[in-house]
């Protein structure tokens, strides 16, 4: 267990949330007497994490990823279990923890707003008493890797998301972090900029061997980055283990989104039909037939649209409770 | 040390930003003239029928609007913008940032948002201050220049401490908004000496919301009313309210949920 980066048994996190139904007459009421009810966002789960390893925290919206996340980071008390990161209780703050520890959020924004980010970076070389050569080098490099050029010079809030998301990446590891929790860092990015979001981040586990913990709803995400991936639904651990092992049963299937010029047209004959939303007919196909029955239908049909995607991570869920997989 | 190169560097980083705007700085030098114009209006008007007020001269009330000007740019320009924006981000959740950071998260709440050109407020306070000062019979000593400086540091730290206090509530009530506008209403009883005020008033102002007791101390300190005892007594409730403030500020800390799942 000694050289673990992370180690959690049993941890336990609730919210008390209140609770009222709609209307004003709830609503006036609710100003004197609350009803609260018992949220179990993270609801027992044990799991550890190797030092320079990535593993990705897969899991539909409320499924208690990011719950999990800010525990570890320290920023939430847990409400039961133990959680050791880099050998210290993150709950506790010790500066000296924080600084070894990066957290960055894909919807959020912790660069100063209205200045540049190479502001934002001397503040952080501050923060992080990071030593001016050692700041030098880290930045130059990240701003290399990432592609930064400019980009640090103009004032945050001109920046497009992707652009705004290789600022923050940088700035959140000029302090070098052993331990790295990324919550949902390709959220809203196109395509082409989630790609290299994943590469860098990619990169610079490679590079500097620190641990990452990713939390993502995109398959592709997990995918390209980790070896193992840990799925969470409804607070409780699903799966956990090779990404491979999840891959081999779950990521065999593709989903075809096919829009037709004859809407009515069956097409329960290419693959299962997910849902049928007026023309657009999802299907699921298995991979490695997945060309073959693109070909067909392009060859067999007037075909308007057709996407071919990972099937969503709702799917995997869905399959893995049917399986009745457990954690082991 | 550590803070106090922190503070620095956040001033830099907001003195860059709002040099973009210097129109600001014409604009609040204009609201600065005109607010402390309508003071010095009043005053020669309540001082066109008498020659003083409870004991106070008109030099004496000139020390005390600049005190009130200066401890009001203050609260503007520092206090009340981060305070306004810790609360903003208990509620959204992005106070996560502030916490993940390894510095004391109070002194880094409390140092972030800047309203630059607000402080030109303290300056035109402290123009308000040194005329009323250079007008006082006997000249005040060194000693209560002295005084006088420490109690308006106190001062400072007793309305800081106590809007903190107040803005710690977030944790509990999330949305609180309504606070800092009833403190307004309040400050500006400050202009005048508490001890022109009946009894009660004198009370609360002093004890219940200490925004009276804040500005007039330095001025009595100034203008030779109080001595060191009343000085020991402020620094002593700045101890106090420095303290229960960072008592709630942790329970809160305890509190927090951060905003989302």
């Amino acid at each position: 267990m000694g050289d673990a980066a992370v180690e959690v048994v049993d941890l336990r996190r609730t919210f008390k949330v209140p609770e009222r139904e709609t209307g004003l007459r709830a609503s006036v009421r609710s100003l004197f007497h609350r009803e609260y009810r018992q949220v179990h966002a993270v609801d027992g789960i044990t799991f550890e994490i190797g030092a320079g390893e990535v593993v990705g925290f897969l899991g539909p919206n409320g499924a208690g990823k990011t719950t999990t996340l800010k525990m570890l980071a320290g920023l939430l008390h847990p409400t039961g279990g133990q959680v050791r990161v880099l050998g210290e209780t993150p709950h506790r703050r010790r500066p000296d923890y924080l600084s070894r520890i990066s957290l960055v959020m894909g919807n959020r924004n912790q660069l100063q707003w209205d200045t540049p980010a190479a502001d934002s970076f001397e503040l952080n070389r501050a923060v992080y008493r990071i030593p001016p050569a050692e700041f030098r080098s880290t930045r130059d490099e990240l701003v290399d890797l990432l592609d930064l050029g400019a980009l640090i010079t103009k004032p945050v809030r001109n920046l497009s998301l992707g652009e705004r998301m290789k600022v923050e990446l940088a700035g959140a590891l000029l302090h070098r972090p052993q331990m790295l929790f990324l919550d949902e860092p390709t959220l809203g990015l196109d395509i082409t900029m989630q790609k290299r979001i994943r590469e860098f981040i990619g990169e610079h586990n490679r590079r500097h061997g620190s641990s990452v913990l990713l939390t993502s709803h995109y398959m592709a995400d997990v995918e390209a980055l980790c070896r193992r991936v840990i799925v969470i639904d409804h607070g409780r651990i699903l799966f956990d283990g090779d990404l491979a092992a999840l891959g081999g049963r779950l990521a065999a299937y593709k989903e075809l989104g096919v829009t037709l010029a004859d809407g009515a047209a069956d097409l329960s004959g290419y693959g299962e039909v997910r849902s049928r939303d007026g023309d657009r007919v999802t299907l699921r196909v298995p991979k490695e037939t997945t060309p073959q029955v693109t070909a067909r239908l392009l060859a067999e049909h007037t075909v308007l649209d057709l996407t071919v995607e990972d099937p969503p991570v709702e799917d995997i869920i869905e399959l893995l409770l049917a399986a009745g997989h457990k954690a082991p | 040390m550590r803070a106090l190169r922190l503070i620095a560097l956040h001033l830099r980083v907001v003195a860059m930003y709002e040099m973009q705007y210097r129109m600001n700085f014409f604009l609040q030098l204009f609201q600065s003239a005109l607010a402390t114009g309508t003071g010095l209006v009043v005053l020669a008007l309540v001082y066109a029928q008498v020659d003083e007020l409870r004991g106070w001269s008109r030099p004496e009330l000139l020390v005390v609007l600049g005190v009130f000007t200066i401890i009001g740019g203050v609260l503007e320009s520092v206090v009340k913008p981060n305070l306004v924006r810790f609360m903003e981000e208990v509620a959204d959740g992005r106070l996560d940032f502030v916490l993940a950071k390894p510095v004391d998260a109070q002194l880094l709440i409390s140092i972030r948002a800047v309203r630059f050109w607000q402080a030109v407020d303290v300056l035109v306070g402290a123009v308000v201050l040194g005329v009323g000062a250079s007008r006082l019979t006997p000249r005040p000593g060194a000693l209560a220049v002295l005084g006088f400086a420490a109690g308006l540091l106190f001062a400072v730290v007793i309305l800081y401490s106590f809007l903190l206090i107040l803005a710690t509530s977030a944790f509990w009530f999330v949305r609180v908004d309504s606070f800092v506008e009833t403190f307004d209403g309040v400050f500006q009883a400050g202009r005048w000496p508490i001890g022109i005020y009946p009894g009660w008033l004198r009370t609360g102002l002093t004890v219940v919301v200490p925004v009276g007791f804040a500005v007039t101390v330095p001025a009595e300190l100034l203008t030779d009313r109080s001595g060191w005892v009343t000085l020991a007594a402020e620094a002593a409730l700045a101890a106090a309210l420095a303290g229960l403030a960072r008592l709630c500020w942790r329970l809160g800390l305890r509190r927090y949920g951060g905003a989302s799942a």
